[in-house]
């Protein structure tokens, strides 16, 4: 009776550790691949494949003479064309093939050298399947199989092959690689408070974003309800919180200065500078200012800023990265900061009188330093010195943002 | 005697400014300046800055032609120094300002302080006696300028005469209306402040110019040597054990014991600016100290002995 089963081409090759094998069959579906008593049995359905080999039951006659010795199938294929046609006496063996029309069921079986694992790792791709058969001993076999002679369809792997010495050479290659990378593992310190510090910014950046939005929530709240009326109160209803946040910011310097974040010291010192000065000083200590218009503008300039840049901060501690809100925090300042450098501006060019006709921080004689203090004066050389610092953070920004919004080049701080 | 040849390019533009052939081997960067100046007369040899290379180190006027690494024809690069004025032109104007400034405050020239206070005196004592400080102070200053010190450069750029001046004059300025204001409040300790801040003063004073005379000894008239100062007999000098520039620490001695007499914040505050600048140029100098001589003692400090 004939066994109508088809072998396909296997190519094999080997390591010291493992045998792989590859079945040339495209689309395999459903391999049936196991190992039983050291012996590997396959089965498959697949669609014709390029140069199959045919096999018989019986032995076949040494004038069909096809796979036998040439590995590569491309020589095989011209041969099996050229290759004198099966005496036709035995009726159910066909040269090519070609008839069967959609699937056929392969099969093969090889029984191995030495003991293996019963486990075969199988890969479908669409052009064939690869079998990795792991050595239960690490050896160099000198021929795959237990029998002496070459099964028909096997043939060795050129793409995989290795001589003995040359995978000696690979295994240890892949030692010293496993050693250099243990190196460099244990030269990069673990920094054993990372996850302090991070909770710790988020924490911080978290806090302050909510303290900045409810400052502007209820400014914009109460703008609604009482329109211009609400500029001349606001310090009274806001100061609080917004002293809370602008002492909490001191804490900005700190992390910059050792190094917990890495932004530039000097941009940070202006701006928290900058705004203590105002805020404290020539508006916290002077009731007159605290009634006027341009307080409303002043922390409504500084809150919208705030308002992008610590949710911006807080998810880039976290890793995450939510475009638009990059987008926002490094254009919003384009409009913001002239405004509120301007806003500042107005602040200290309404307190100048103020404070020379009080007299407030100013030191005259007689006094026991022998020195005059004026500090209108004092401030009229800060209103000069706040342009100037308005500029140093202007191109610290632009810079920041070219960084981040321009081409992406550069990884995200 | 073979001659060289020697050709000046400009160091940004490499044009060819000079060529001079048939010029003596012995001859030192000094001369081939001087026949430089010949052929372009306002770039006189303070001006002129040679070099090998053209953004290279320049050439020392003592360096002679034979001893460069260079072949028969010799190629110099040239860079405009700027203006120069000569070192002893601007010490002794940015001396003598002060001097003169605070006199004018102490004798309440008009246009200082109201009407009815022109020409008076204070009726303090601390204040003659602060006045009498500061005038020795400049006095001494001018002097040395004139006949203690050996400088090594001759020349310095003329933008510093008015960079120097504005700091000098204007620290002076401000000192002074203060301390001969009529409203001045004298020390809180009164005469055992004024007694112990001007035992300090005078030792600083001694110290200061004992310093000077001895790095004056060191180097022989019109030589440009350097060795490194040891002490000598004089006891002052002793503090050049544990420090590379003492004659700065003294200096700064000196004005922390004008600032304690007459207890005044711009007193203070000079002496602050002047200790942070005298701190950078005694680094500078320690640096090069410990660069030029393997031997150098490794005690010392360059300002403040063990701390800075």
């Amino acid at each position: 009776m004939a066994d109508c089963s088809l072998r396909p081409h296997v190519h094999w090759a080997q390591r010291h550790r493992e045998l792989y094998l590859r079945v040339e069959l495209s689309d395999v579906k459903n391999p049936d691949v196991s190992i039983a008593d050291n012996v590997l049995r396959f089965r498959g359905r697949a669609a014709a494949a390029a140069g199959r080999v045919l096999s018989h039951r019986q032995s076949v006659a040494p004038r069909i003479y096809m796979w036998g010795t040439f590995p590569r199938p491309s020589v095989c294929l011209r041969r099996a064309h050229k290759a004198p046609l099966c005496p036709l006496s035995q009726p159910h063996l066909e040269a090519q093939g070609h008839g069967a029309k959609g699937d056929n069921i392969y099969e093969f079986q090889i029984e191995f050298l030495e003991p293996v694992e019963p486990k075969p790792v199988c890969r479908v791709t669409q052009r064939q399947l690869n079998i990795t058969v792991q050595k239960k001993e690490s050896s160099w076999w000198e021929r795959l199989t237990k029998q002496e002679k070459r099964p028909l369809f096997l043939a060795p792997d050129f793409d995989r092959w290795l001589d003995e010495s040359d995978a000696e050479m690979e295994l240890k290659e892949k030692e010293e690689e496993k050693i250099n990378k243990m190196k460099i593992e244990s030269r990069v310190p673990k920094d054993p408070f990372k996850h302090l510090k991070k909770g710790y910014l988020i924490m911080y950046n978290l806090v302050q974003f909510l303290g900045f939005s409810w400052i502007f929530v209820n400014m914009t709240v109460r703008l609604f309800i009482l329109g211009k009326d609400s500029f001349y109160d606001t310090f009274h209803t806001i100061a609080d919180m917004m002293y809370f946040c602008q002492t909490l910011a001191l804490m900005e310097i700190l992390n910059s200065l050792i190094g917990l974040v890495r932004s530039p010291l000097i941009p940070a010192v202006i701006q928290v500078f900058g705004r203590n000065f105002i805020l404290f000083v020539v508006l916290g200590s002077l009731e007159e200012m605290q009634s006027k218009a341009v307080v409303f503008f002043l922390f409504y300039f500084w809150s919208i800023i705030e308002l992008f840049r610590y949710p911006y901060y807080m998810l880039s501690c976290m890793g995450i990265e939510w475009k638009p809100l990059t987008w926002l925090r490094y254009t919003s300042w384009i409009p913001l900061y002239p405004l509120g450098g301007l806003a500042e501006a107005v602040c200290l060019i309404q307190s100048i009188p103020i404070f020379s006709e009080t007299g407030k921080f100013s030191l005259g004689l007689p006094n026991p330093l022998n020195v005059t203090i004026q500090f209108s004066f004092l401030l009229q050389m800060y209103l000069i010195a706040l342009f100037l610092g308005l500029f140093v953070n202007f191109r610290y920004l632009y810079k920041q943002r070219k960084q981040h919004l321009g081409p992406k080049k550069r990884k995200m701080k | 005697m073979k001659h060289y040849e020697v050709e000046i390019l400009d160091a940004k533009t490499r044009e060819k400014l000079c060529f001079l052939d048939k010029v003596e081997p012995q001859a030192t960067i000094a001369e081939i300046k001087n026949l430089f100046t010949k052929t372009h007369p306002q770039w006189y040899p303070a001006r002129q800055s040679l070099r090998l290379e053209p953004k290279g180190r320049s050439l020392k006027d003592e360096d002679v032609l034979q001893s460069l690494p260079v072949g028969t024809t010799a190629t110099f690069y040239f860079r405009d120094l700027g203006a120069q004025i000569s070192w002893v032109t601007v010490f002794l104007t940015e001396y003598a300002g002060p001097l003169l400034i605070y006199l004018l405050f102490y004798f309440r020239v008009p246009f200082l302080y109201g009407p009815r206070y022109d020409f008076t005196a204070s009726r303090h004592a601390v204040v003659h006696l602060a006045c009498a400080c500061h005038s020795f102070h400049y006095i001494k200053r001018l002097l040395e300028t004139l006949f203690v010190h050996r400088f090594s450069h001759g020349t310095m750029p003329l933008r510093n005469i008015f960079k120097n001046c504005t700091y000098y004059w204007g620290f002076a300025a401000w000192m002074a209306y203060y301390i001969n204001h009529p409203l001045y409040t004298p020390p809180a300790y009164g005469d055992e402040q004024v007694k112990l801040a001007l035992a300090v003063f005078l030792f600083c004073q001694l110290g200061n110019f004992s310093i000077h005379v001895a790095l004056r000894n060191l180097r022989p008239a019109g030589s440009k040597t350097r060795k490194i100062p040891y002490p000598t007999r004089n006891p002052f000098t002793w503090l050049f054990l544990l420090v590379s520039c003492p004659n700065y620490t003294y200096e700064v001695g000196s004005w922390i014991g004008f600032t304690i007499m007459t207890q005044c914040l711009p007193v203070a505050l000079f002496s602050l600016v002047g200790f942070v600048q005298m701190a950078i140029w005694a680094q500078g100098k320690h640096r090069s100290y410990l660069r030029e001589f393997r031997d150098y003692p490794p005690l010392r400090s360059p300002i403040v002995p063990f701390l800075l």
